[in-house]
C-alpha cells in the first residue's frame, strides 16, 4: 500500500488521477499534540521560572481637564501642592469638552469611567449627574464658601453633582493700549462711538484687516460675543430668560438686539465698507495676529491675559450704551467625580481641594483665571485680572448661555452664528433655526 | 491498484474532508454573526422604536427623512442637507477622481521613473482622513491658504476668502480638496489594469491605422471595465460614509451653517451628542441600504456580468409581480357583500 511518504508526483499528463495523501489525519493529530506540549510547557516555565509576580502598582489619580500648553503649565502647580499636601499622586489628561461628551455617555453606559475627576460643563454635569452617573458632592464642596450662585448650576434639590473650579469672564472687547495711543483712538461711551471707532479703524487703515478679528474653534467665540450683545443691549435678564426658555430667539425683542447692534457691524457698506468683523479664525492662533497689529479688536474671554507679553499693554472695554445694570457672562469650569470612578474617595479629596481659597489662590496667581470661591483676596491676581476681577461687583453675573442649556444647542448654535458671520442678511431664518434647536 | 486513487482504508481526516471544510468557516462565521449581523439586525430594529421603547413603525424614518437637516430644498439655498450634500459629493467626486486617476494612469504610463510620482500621489490615499481634514483647513485659509491666495493672485476677489467660512464655498472646498486625497487609489487600480491589457491589441490598432482616441475608446476603455466598476464602487461607498475629512475640517455640525452636514456625520450627532439612538439607527438603516445597493450593484455588473443582466432582472421582477398578483388576485374578485 502506498503511503504519502513514498507516493510518486502526479503524471505529467494531467492531474485527474491525483489524489491527495492520506495521512492529514495523523498530521492533524500532530499538530494540536505539539501544540499541546508547547503550551502546557510554557505555562509550566512560566509559572515556576518567573521570579514571583510584581505587586500591583496603585494607579495614580486620573484627572481629564481641556487645558494644554501653557494653560496646562499654569493648573499643574495646583494640582502638585494637591499632591503635596495629600500625597495622593495624580495624572492629568488632556481633552476636549467637545470630545467627551460624546465619549462620556458610552462609558458611563458601560458602568466605567476613563478619569476620576473630570472636567465639562454644567449643563453635561447635571443631566448625567440626575441620571446617576456622577457623585453627590454635597458636603465635600461647601456650597457657602463659594459666591453666591457659583454652585447653582450642578444642583437638583439638595444634591451637589460637581464643584466649581475657578473661572473665566467675558468681558469686552480687548486692545492694546499702545496701538489706541499711537491712532489716538479713545474707548467709546456710547454705542454711537463705537461703530465711530470701527469706522475710523477701518478708514486710517490702521490695521491691516477688519476691526475686530472673529475668533473660531468649533464656534463657541462667536456665542461669547452674541451673548455679550445680549447682556449689554437686551439686559442681563434677556439672558436668563433665554436660558430659562420663557423667550424664545424668534421674539422681536431679540431679534432687534441683533437687527439693530450685531447685524450692522457684520453686514458690509453698513458700519465697515468690508464689514466690521473677520471670517472667523482659530481663536488661539488669532491671539498673536491681533496682538502684532492685523486686528484692532478681540472679543474673547479673560483667559486672554495669560497669553500675551507684556500684559501691561492689554485693556478691555464693554460694549458702550447698554441696558443698566449690565450683565457679564462669567464661565466657571466645573468638574465631577464620576460614580465608577476607581478612586472616588482619592478623587472628592481633590474635588474638596480644587473648591479651596488656597488651590484658587494658586491658579488665580498665575493669571486668566478669576476665583469662585470667597476668601481670595486681589492681592493674589496679576494686576489686568484684579482690575477685571474688581469690575465685576455691581454687575450681573451671568453664566454661559450656550454651556448652560447644552445638548445639542450648542453646536447648532456655534454652527447657525457661523453661517450669521457668512451671512448677516439672512438673519430671520438663522433664528428660527436656532430656536428649533432649543430644547423643549 | 493505483497508488493515486488509494484503495483500501481512507483516512478519517479523508473521509470527513467536507465536514472539515465546514468546521473550517465555523469561526469567521461565528465572528460574522456576532460582530457583524447581530449589531446590524439589532440596529435595523432599533430603528423602529421609540427611545421609550414603543413600537414605532416607520414614524422614525418619517421624521427623519422630513427633518431638514436630511433634505432642506425649501429655497434651493446652502445647506441642502445631508442627503443632499452624500449626492454632491458622488456627482462631483467619483468623476473627478475617476478621470484624473485614469488620466495620469494613462500618461504615466511611458514615463521614466512613473512609479515614483505615483507613490507621491498616493500618499494622500495614505493619509489618515482625519489629517486631511486639517490639512484642507490650512488649504483654505484666508491668509496662508494656497488656494485663497491663488485667487487673489488671477484677481478673483469673490474666492480670495476663508473657504470654510462661507457655505457657498465650504462644501465645494472639501469636495475638491479631497480628490488629492482619493485619486491615488484609482490612479493605482487604472495603472494595475493597463498591465493586464495585451500589448497586440494596440499594436494592432497602430496598423490598421487606429488614431489615438480610437484606441482608447475602442480598447482601453472597454477592457477597462472591471478596474471602473471597481474604482466606482469602492469611491461611491466612502463618499456615502464620508465622516473624518469633515469632521476634522469643520465641526460636528459640518461647519457654517451645516454647509457640509452629511449623513454620516448625522448620524454621529443623534448617537452621540443627543443620545437618540433610534434616530442615529434609522441614519445608519438608510447609509447601510444605500451601501448595500451599490454593492450588489457591483457584485451584479463584475460577478453575473452585464450579458446575463437583463435576462435576470425581468425574470425577477416577473417572478416579483407574479407572485404579488397571485395573492391580491382572489381580494379582488372577492364580491364587497
Amino acid at each position: 500500500m502506498a503511503t504519502s511518504s513514498n507516493a510518486p508526483s502526479a503524471p505529467a499528463g494531467g492531474t485527474a488521477d491525483y489524489a491527495p495523501p492520506k495521512k492529514i489525519g495523523s498530521l492533524v493529530i500532530i499538530v494540536v499534540a505539539l501544540l499541546l506540549v508547547t503550551n502546557v510547557v510554557t505555562a509550566l516555565s512560566v509559572y515556576y521560572l518567573t521570579p514571583s509576580a510584581p505587586a500591583p502598582t496603585v494607579q495614580p489619580l486620573r484627572v481629564i481637564g481641556p487645558w494644554a500648553s501653557d494653560e496646562k503649565a499654569k493648573f499643574i502647580p495646583v494640582l502638585d501642592a494637591f499632591k503635596n499636601k495629600t500625597g495622593i499622586s495624580y495624572e492629568y489628561i488632556t481633552t476636549r469638552q467637545e470630545d467627551l461628551q460624546s465619549l462620556l455617555p458610552n462609558w458611563f453606559a458601560a458602568k466605567r469611567a476613563p478619569a476620576d475627576l473630570i472636567f465639562m460643563p454644567s449643563s453635561f454635569i447635571k443631566t448625567y449627574g440626575i441620571q446617576g452617573n456622577a457623585v453627590d458632592l454635597n458636603g465635600t464642596v461647601s456650597g457657602s464658601s463659594y459666591a453666591p450662585g457659583a454652585l447653582d448650576p450642578l444642583k437638583d434639590g439638595t444634591k451637589i453633582y460637581g464643584g466649581a473650579y475657578t473661572g473665566k469672564v467675558k468681558p469686552g472687547f480687548w486692545y492694546r493700549q499702545s496701538f489706541f495711543t499711537a491712532h489716538n483712538y479713545n474707548v467709546p461711551t456710547t454705542w454711537t462711538q463705537f461703530t465711530a471707532l470701527l469706522a475710523k479703524i477701518e478708514s486710517d487703515r490702521s490695521v491691516t484687516n477688519t476691526p475686530i478679528l472673529s475668533g473660531d474653534g468649533v464656534g463657541w467665540p462667536l456665542s461669547d460675543v452674541v451673548e455679550h450683545f445680549l447682556a449689554t443691549y437686551g439686559g442681563p435678564s434677556m439672558n436668563q430668560a433665554i436660558m430659562a426658555k420663557t423667550l424664545p430667539w424668534t421674539s422681536t425683542s431679540v431679534h432687534d438686539v441683533f437687527a439693530n447692534y450685531l447685524v450692522p457691524t457684520l453686514t458690509r457698506g453698513a458700519v465697515c465698507a468690508n464689514g466690521c468683523w473677520s471670517a472667523p479664525r482659530q481663536w488661539d492662533t488669532g491671539v498673536a495676529e491681533w496682538w502684532r497689529g492685523d486686528y484692532a479688536l478681540y472679543f474673547m474671554g479673560s483667559w486672554i491675559t495669560g497669553m500675551v507679553t507684556p500684559s501691561s499693554d492689554i485693556r478691555v472695554f464693554a460694549l458702550p450704551g447698554g441696558v443698566t445694570p449690565s450683565g457679564v457672562v462669567f464661565a466657571a469650569d466645573y468638574f465631577f467625580v464620576p460614580t465608577y470612578a476607581s478612586r472616588v474617595a482619592d478623587a472628592k479629596q481633590l474635588a474638596k481641594f480644587l473648591g479651596s481659597a488656597e488651590a484658587q489662590q494658586k491658579q488665580v496667581s498665575v493669571g486668566g483665571h478669576i476665583a469662585t470661591v470667597l476668601g481670595v483676596p486681589l492681592s493674589a491676581y496679576p494686576s489686568v485680572d484684579a482690575s477685571i476681577a474688581q469690575n465685576l461687583t455691581g454687575k450681573v453675573i451671568l453664566s454661559d448661555l450656550d454651556d448652560t442649556i447644552g445638548g445639542t444647542f450648542q453646536t447648532t448654535f456655534w454652527s447657525q452664528l457661523q453661517a450669521l458671520w457668512a451671512n448677516p442678511g439672512n438673519l430671520n431664518a438663522i433664528l428660527a433655526n436656532i430656536q428649533a434647536a432649543m430644547p423643549t | 491498484m493505483s497508488p493515486l486513487r488509494g484503495g483500501g482504508r481512507r483516512s478519517l481526516a479523508f473521509s470527513y474532508r467536507p465536514y472539515l471544510r465546514v468546521l473550517f468557516f465555523v469561526p469567521a462565521t461565528v465572528l460574522l454573526v456576532f460582530l457583524v449581523l447581530y449589531p446590524a439586525l439589532q440596529t435595523l430594529l432599533l430603528s423602529f422604536y421609540t427611545p421609550s421603547g414603543q413600537f414605532a413603525g416607520l414614524n422614525n424614518y418619517g421624521s427623519v427623512l422630513g427633518n431638514r437637516e436630511t433634505i432642506d430644498t425649501s429655497d434651493w439655498q446652502m445647506p441642502y442637507g445631508t442627503l443632499i450634500n452624500n449626492c454632491l459629493w458622488i456627482a462631483i467626486h467619483l468623476p473627478l477622481t475617476l478621470f484624473t486617476g485614469l488620466y495620469l494612469a494613462l500618461t504615466l504610463q511611458k514615463v521614466r521613473g512613473a512609479s515614483i510620482i505615483k507613490s507621491m500621489i498616493f500618499l494622500g490615499r495614505v493619509t489618515p482622513m482625519i489629517v486631511g481634514g486639517i490639512i484642507l483647513t490650512f488649504l483654505f485659509d484666508e491668509k496662508s491658504g494656497i488656494v485663497p491666495r491663488l485667487f487673489g493672485l488671477l484677481g478673483i476677489n469673490s474666492l480670495a476668502i476663508q473657504w470654510t467660512q462661507y457655505p457657498e464655498t465650504l462644501l465645494f472646498g472639501l469636495i475638491f480638496g479631497s480628490v488629492w486625497l482619493w485619486v491615488g487609489f484609482s490612479l493605482i487600480a487604472y495603472s494595475a489594469g493597463l498591465t493586464t491589457i495585451p500589448r497586440d491589441y494596440f499594436e494592432a490598432a497602430q496598423m490598421d491605422g487606429a488614431s489615438p482616441w480610437q484606441t482608447f475608446r475602442r480598447i482601453t476603455w472597454p477592457l477597462l471595465r472591471q478596474t471602473t466598476l471597481t474604482v466606482v464602487t469602492m469611491t461611491i461607498l466612502w463618499e456615502l460614509k464620508i465622516f473624518d475629512i469633515i469632521f476634522a475640517a469643520t465641526n460636528p455640525n459640518g461647519g457654517v451653517g451645516g454647509a457640509a452636514d452629511v449623513l454620516a456625520l448625522q448620524m454621529f450627532r443623534y448617537a452621540f451628542r443627543a443620545g437618540n439612538y433610534n434616530a442615529a439607527a434609522v441614519v445608519a438603516t438608510l447609509l447601510t441600504g444605500l451601501t448595500l445597493l451599490v454593492s450588489a450593484w457591483m457584485f451584479r455588473r463584475i460577478i453575473i456580468g452585464p450579458q446575463r443582466k437583463g435576462r435576470r432582472v425581468r425574470k425577477l421582477v416577473l417572478q416579483f409581480w407574479t407572485r404579488v398578483w397571485t395573492r391580491i388576485k382572489p381580494h379582488r374578485t372577492v364580491p364587497q357583500a
